[in-house]
């Protein structure tokens, strides 16, 4: 392409600048963008995360620039080359692990030693013997061996019951034997299998003497560690293209009797032993039911920041894009007006703002809960050890918190990833024409986030999980014999006052708006109860009512944590009276907008009338929209996203929005540098290709 | 190459799964897609281009999501030019054109050339510029786009900022862009394949008394030779080029266009409604430009009527991997024995997907029905009489937010209902969704257009309020005439009364509740004055309920017309498809209907289980029901989709046999700086691309 003309250069955005823009918005509110997020964040994670940025975009192999435009086998390679370098760095700058996950996020791409890191190490750790973990996880930690966690078949995901690989014990020779006896035993999906991993944790029906014990883990080695090449009897390759997650090689992987040797059973719960070729089972695997309790905590924390993003660029690019004049303007005022301005806008983004917050305190509350919790098992576990044995309230209270954590991080996981996801559409239709653009920086964004609606637990599938534990601990309420936790408070509360009724001033107190929430969740799991055990319904009958169920269940778990978390002195001695009635309108925004989406089910249950319903759609809303309208750039930026991250022309920091997108359209595209033939007669279609020439691959 | 997987064969096999779903249901397909798809002979046509296509290799789609956006669009230009080189060779008309880029499935580098482009100088060309030019459009001997839309303004035409100078002297136009924001932006084909664009821009002419200044008259259209016909180079005073990468579209060009003080003589501005005088140099307007706004809402209609096969296609691959793919054993079986459940008997997916089902016909309906109330007005206009156009913009401008929201979401659900699978390439929903998810925002931004409907219905009410016994001259006068009259004595319809549906309770409270918001709207801006943008999104949820009452309504009259001359048990499967998606959208926005006195409290209440029961009802004719659309394996393009259930086989196919990442050995290592392994290159080819 002829360099960028003169005339070109010289030209600007018309109208107020975009940096002026932002600039007022800036000064129109006083929230305290550092105080705020340090208060999400604290300032030492903050100062670590500058401090890995540093690093970061001064390695070349990181520049983003050309991420948009590449295909799939090219954008693998660059993921390749990065994992690699990453390790590297990790190592030069001695980076705690904390850290090198923090590098991790920032990159904001999955990689190929994506699973290695995660899943496969802590199977190892969390399964293994010691004896294992000599064996594999020295040189897995090493990067010796490099490996993943085949657990999903072409064939089965969610029911993993249902997997067809099988390892059956061969008495004889003291080997396992791996095999898959259909085409949809087949692994499939599994992150850094397709070209990287040269191991996989491969769960696999046991078989012992001809009896199946289930699935269990197996270490197996597939690729040879010199030729990288799959070993014999494993096939092994790369699933092709995704709608996102396009950096990462997920695999697929059959087995033609492949044998194994005894060590590669992971065997810290169970075991076959060689010698009696008797299968043995030894202590409860209830540490892993904690390690997924901990991801779902996860990954409602990181839901929040998920959104944000979005938030953060459509918030930004709907400041500085102004469209039309108000209808109602004053003749004195002749520009046009930020679309921001518009309710219809406001309306899609700001109660998106709202959730971020929401999410993110909810987060960070199960995952303090869950680490205490985990700190009283761990002293539980040594009291026993000391075989003084636990009182029964200590044995209770620290597993009926677990259990109740473990039931509320399933719905929370559907709830938030649901929200997240969902949200991020949101965002970038609203940003109109120029959302679609991939310079956005959401769409790709989205692609790769949407998976997380489906792994660890399918969204919808979890919700049984929930409400089953809801429906035990009601039928536990009406026996009289509930452990004491959250969920067994709010069924109590609403029990007894089941045949009087409630009257929650939602619009004028919060408490009240939060007890409503609970009052909503706690009546449908009595309705949910009566339909299954009083009328007998089949369970998949109740699929939807569970559903719902469980949505509202987690929607009390958000705008009670919200609450709590705006209560706490933690929160009150972080930011000003200002900032916290700010905070204050937000929570009030997520809860009334939710409560108004929904309104039919609170009418239903009695927690609020049609009339408070009405007011909150039509007055309150809209008050609390106006409310928080001059404070919406300072939270997003409070969310502190350096540009760099967000990879975003309509979400710059310095509001530079037309500037960007025009020199990434002309200046980075490499479609600029080709010159076509455009008419159907000639076969000609590309005349000229300055510098590299296209190869062509069809 | 020959390996061990070659033999092995899924646990359950999906032919003979989709077979049972086929013989369990006596719908005859054959004569559903005749009723869905006979207008215009399409599924004949559909057939005969089919035929064709499939055998090019160029339209072989496996390869496509590999492809870097150069090489996507490397592979549009290349389709783009077999597709016209095919239709002379087999002598095929424009309809025929059509199906193939329909078939064909990605936005080719000539569409706009053959919609926008010849469109607008047909229409707002003189009958000379005509003669001129549409010769040279037909034979492809120039390449053209429409270049409206501006970095800047989009949803605001009267904003544009490209201007275009009348200089009396040497009788011609200067185009120019003052700003970077006048840059003209995301207008298709012009990036690198167009020669000709269409230009919109702020008409100015000297004033009479002071040639040096210039008074606005608004944007105005003309046509611009950008590219050299034979360098293919811009011209001296252009500056063009790509966009970049988008959400989809990756085949198409979108392009930006900067002019530097670029002149084109008088012919080019079109001149069937407007023209610049030679000796006054003022703008003599003539004739009507409703015309032009016609055109816009033909564009939307068609958007309307393709609603409904981007949505069955969707469902379609839902439909028939949801009842191949199994997923546990019933939590209440009693036997060991007993196989996985189909994933589509579970209630929380038929809720994602089965509405969706049903609303492919509703969008059906009311695509037919508009099709043929265009052609009616459409000859009312051209004889002058522009009184229907008011109505049928905005109903127009309604369906097309509703339409293209229930598709392009409907995808969405579709593919997240499929679980893992869905995620991947071989799901087929993927380009679809990608290409799809523009059509909220083109053509006018779905939120945005809501304002003129909502404009168009207050203006109605008010009138209505004010005369209340005028004859009335469309349905919506009818319907606000009636509302007015009931409202003091409203009683809520029971639409659901103990598991009784009562269909025409189901349109009656959809109008009310429409006509109520109608009323609403009408006091709080009318009576109340309060101001526009307060009031938004009341508007907006006015709009969408006003077009539910004709997807409804429409819906509900097949009845009484085309449905019932078919065959059982059809008739009474379509009934169950209307009540489907009425009570799934009446649960949807409850609380609206029970505001607006619409719809009783205890109807309600049953909602919920009466939509379980219509799922069962409809659950059994799903399959079938989906094969009536008649999407060809081939416009598919999916795994999870095939019409012979063979699902696994195919995705383990793409995988493992058409996956060229599978073709290259890499080195993991990180201690090494190779990437590919025995490649020798330590990176260094990577970083000199970034
Ligand atoms: C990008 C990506 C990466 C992944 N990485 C890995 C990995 O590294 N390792 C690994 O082992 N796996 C991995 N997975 C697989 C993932 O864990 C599974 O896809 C997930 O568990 C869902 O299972 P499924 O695909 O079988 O869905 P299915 O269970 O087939 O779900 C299909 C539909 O049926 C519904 N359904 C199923 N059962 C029921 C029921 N009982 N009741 C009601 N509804 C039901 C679901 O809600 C869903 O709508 C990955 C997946 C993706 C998309
Ligand atoms: C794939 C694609 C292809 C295209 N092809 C062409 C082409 O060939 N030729 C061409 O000329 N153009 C083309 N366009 C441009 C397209 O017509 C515009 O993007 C579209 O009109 C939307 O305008 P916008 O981008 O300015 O959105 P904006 O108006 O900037 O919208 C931004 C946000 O503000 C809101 N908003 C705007 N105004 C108001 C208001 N008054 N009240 C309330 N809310 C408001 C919108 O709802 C939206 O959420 C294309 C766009 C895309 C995505």
């Amino acid at each position: 392409m002829a360099p960028t003309p003169a005339w070109v250069k010289k030209l600007e955005p018309s109208g107020p600048q975009g940096h002026e823009l932002l600039a007022a918005e800036r000064a129109k509110s006083n929230v305290p963008v550092e105080k705020l997020q340090e208060l999400l964040f604290t300032k030492k994670v903050i100062d670590q995360k500058q401090k890995v940025l540093d690093v970061l975009k001064s390695e070349k192999v990181f520049d983003k620039s050309q991420n948009y435009f590449a295909g799939r086998t090219e954008r693998f390679e660059t993921a390749l080359a990065r994992a690699k370098r990453l390790r590297n760095l990790k190592l030069k700058h001695n980076w705690t692990l904390d850290e090198f996950r923090t590098a991790s996020e920032l990159i904001s791409e999955p990689g190929p030693y994506g699973l290695h890191e995660s899943m496969f190490l802590i199977t190892l750790n969390e399964q293994g013997t010691p004896e294992q973990r000599d064996e594999f996880l020295v040189k897995a930690n090493d990067y010796k061996i490099i490996g993943c966690y085949a657990q999903t078949e072409l064939g089965h995901g969610s029911n993993v019951r249902g997997l067809e690989t099988t390892a059956t014990w061969d008495s004889q020779d003291k080997t396992f034997i791996i095999h898959s006896p259909h085409l949809t035993a087949s692994k499939w999906w599994i992150g850094s299998l397709g070209r990287t991993a040269n191991y996989a944790v491969v769960m696999a029906q046991l078989i012992v003497d001809g009896k199946s014990h289930g699935p269990h883990p197996f270490v197996v080695q597939i690729r040879d560690l010199k030729t990288h090449e799959p070993l014999e009897n494993v096939h092994v390759g790369d699933i092709g293209p995704k709608f996102g997650y396009n950096t990462m090689d997920n695999g697929f992987l059959l087995f033609n009797k492949y044998k194994v040797p005894h060590i590669s059973m992971l065997a810290r719960f169970s075991r076959v032993n060689p010698d009696t070729n008797q299968y043995v089972r030894q202590g409860s695997p209830s540490l892993i039911y904690g390690t997924l309790t901990w991801v779902r905590s996860t990954i409602v924390m990181q839901a929040g920041s998920v959104l944000a993003r979005g938030v953060t660029i459509a918030t930004r690019y709907s400041a500085i894009r102004r469209q039309f004049q108000d209808r109602d303007a004053p003749a004195s005022e002749v520009g046009e007006t930020p679309v921001l301005n518009y309710t219809m806008v406001q309306i899609r983004l700001l109660p998106l703002l709202a959730a971020t917050f929401a999410l993110h305190f909810t987060g960070k509350s199960m995952m303090n809960l869950y680490s205490e919790n985990q700190k009283k098992m761990n002293a539980k576990h040594e009291n026993a050890n000391s075989s003084r044995g636990a009182g029964p309230e200590e044995t209770q209270s620290g597993s009926d918190i677990l259990a109740d954590l473990h039931a509320t991080s399933c719905g929370l996981k559907a709830l938030s990833s649901t929200i997240a996801a969902e949200g991020l559409e949101v965002c970038r239709r609203a940003c109109g024409g120029h959302g679609y653009s991939s310079f956005s920086g959401i769409g790709p964004w989205y692609s790769d986030y949407l998976p997380t609606t489906t792994w660890e637990g399918d969204n919808y599938m979890l919700t049984q999980q929930v409400a089953r534990y809801l429906l035990k601990s009601a039928r536990a309420v009406i026996a009289g014999s509930a452990p004491s936790n959250d969920t067994t408070a709010i069924l109590t509360s609403f029990r007894s006052r089941a045949s009087i009724g409630c009257a929650f001033d939602i619009l004028g107190s919060s408490s009240d708006l939060v007890a409503a929430f609970a009052w909503r969740a706690s009546f449908l799991t009595f309705e949910a109860l009566k339909h299954r055990d009083e009328q007998g319904k089949a369970w998949n009958d109740l699929l939807v009512d569970f559903y719902r169920l469980s949505k509202a269940h987690s929607q009390y778990m958000v705008v009670k944590n919200f609450y709590t978390a705006l209560q706490s002195p933690e929160t009150r001695g972080a930011v000003d009276q200002n900032t916290l009635a700010v905070l204050h309108s937000l929570f009030r925004l997520y809860a009334l907008h939710t409560l108004e989406q929904e309104g039919s089910e609170f009418y239903a249950s009695g927690a609020c009338s049609k009339h408070q319903i009405s007011l909150t759609r039509t007055t309150t809303v809209m008050a609390l929209l106006a409310e928080i309208r001059p404070h919406a750039i300072r939270l997003v930026d409070a969310w502190g996203f350096d540009d760099w991250v967000l990879d975003s022309s309509l979400g710059r920091y310095d509001g530079k929005v037309y500037e960007d997108m025009f020199y990434r359209a002309s200046e980075l595209n490499p479609l600029n540098r080709i010159t076509v033939d455009p008419y159907p007669d000639s076969d000609v279609l590309f005349r000229r290709v300055e510098g590299e020439g296209v190869r062509s691959k069809l | 190459m020959p390996d061990f997987t070659d033999n092995l064969k899924p646990r359950y096999d999906g032919t003979m799964t989709l077979q049972a779903e086929r013989d369990a249901s006596a719908i005859n397909v054959n004569e559903l897609a005749n009723h869905l798809l006979s207008r215009d002979g399409f599924l004949e046509r559909q057939e005969k281009v089919l035929r064709v296509l499939s055998k090019e290799k160029l339209f072989k789609k496996d390869q496509q999501m590999n492809l870097s956006r150069p090489e996507r669009y490397h592979l549009g230009l290349a389709r783009a030019k077999a597709i016209v080189r095919i239709t002379r060779r087999e002598g095929w008309d424009h309809e025929d054109y059509k199906m193939c880029e329909y078939l064909n499935d990605e936005m080719s580098p000539y569409h706009l050339h053959m919609t926008m482009f010849v469109t607008t100088v047909r229409e707002q060309g003189s009958e000379e510029q005509k003669k001129y030019w549409m010769p040279k459009i037909l034979d492809y001997s120039i390449i053209g786009c429409y270049a409206q839309s501006e970095l800047g303004h989009g949803s605001n035409v009267r904003g544009l900022e490209t201007i275009a100078k009348w200089d009396p002297v040497k009788q011609e136009f200067e185009i120019h862009s003052p700003y970077l924001t006048a840059s003209k932006w995301w207008n298709g084909a012009m990036g690198r394949t167009a020669t000709h664009a269409i230009v919109v821009a702020q008409l100015l002419l000297p004033t009479r008394d002071n040639p040096t200044k210039y008074e606005g008259f608004g944007p105005q259209t003309f046509i611009v030779p950008i590219r050299h016909a034979e360098s293919h180079q811009p011209f001296k005073g252009i500056a063009v080029g790509d966009i970049g990468p988008k959400y989809g579209y990756a085949s198409m060009d979108n392009g930006y266009m900067l002019f530097d003080h670029y002149r084109v003589p008088k012919s080019a501005m079109l001149s069937r409604y407007a023209e610049v005088s030679d000796e006054t140099g003022v703008l003599k307007r003539h004739g009507h430009t409703a015309v032009v706004y016609g055109s816009l809402t033909f564009v939307r209609g068609q958007i309307i009527m393709h609603a409904r096969l981007v949505l069955a296609r969707a469902v379609t691959v839902a439909v028939r991997y949801c009842a191949v793919r199994r997923q546990f054993r019933d939590r209440d079986s009693k036997s060991d024995l007993d196989e996985e459940m189909k994933v589509l008997d579970y209630p929380t997916v038929q809720i994602r997907i089965l509405p969706l089902l049903a609303t492919t016909f509703a969008l059906h309906y009311t695509g037919e029905m508009m099709y043929s109330l265009y052609h009616k007005s459409r000859e009312t206009i051209e004889k002058g009489d522009f009184g229907p156009l008011a109505e049928l913009h905005s109903a127009s401008s309604g369906l097309k937010s509703l339409c293209t929201m229930l598709a392009a979401d409907g995808i969405e659900t579709c593919r997240r209902a499929m679980g893992g699978h869905g995620f991947g390439g071989g799901s087929g929903l993927v380009g679809i969704n990608a290409d799809y998810l523009s059509k909220p925002t083109v053509e006018g931004d779905n939120w945005m257009i809501t304002q003129q409907v909502a404009a168009y219905l207050i203006k109605k009410m008010t009138s209505a309020v004010k005369n209340p016994t005028a004859p009335p001259t469309d349905p919506t006068d009818e319907l606000f005439q009636f509302y007015l009259k009931n409202r003091d004595h409203r009683i809520p319809q029971n639409v659901v009364l103990s598991a009784d549906i009562n269909d025409q309770a189901i349109v009656d409270v959809f109008q009310w509740r429409a006509a109520d918001l109608s009323f609403r709207a009408y006091e709080a801006r009318v009576v109340e004055k309060k101001s526009w943008t307060k009031l938004m999104i009341q508007l907006h949820t006015l709009s969408r309920a006003y077009s539910e009452q004709i997807l409804v309504t429409t819906f509900h009259n097949s009845f009484n017309n085309t449905t019932s001359t078919l065959s059982s048990p059809a008739p009474a499967v379509l009934r169950t498809c209307f009540r489907l998606y009425s009570l799934y959208t009446l649960d949807q926005f409850a609380s609206s209907f029970t505001l607006t006195t619409a719809a009783s409290a205890n109807s309600i209440y049953a909602l919920p289980d009466a939509i379980l029961d219509l799922m069962a009802d409809l659950r059994p004719h799903a399959v079938k029901l989906v094969d009536a659309w008649s999407i060809p394996d081939w416009l598919l393009e999916s795994a999870l989709g095939r019409s012979d259930g063979k699902v696994y086989e195919e995705l383990f196919d793409m995988a493992h046999r058409r996956n060229p990442l599978n073709r290259t050995t890499f080195n993991p290592d990180w201690r090494s700086e190779e990437i590919v392994l025995g490649s020798g290159d330590a990176g260094h080819g990577l970083l000199a691309k970034l």
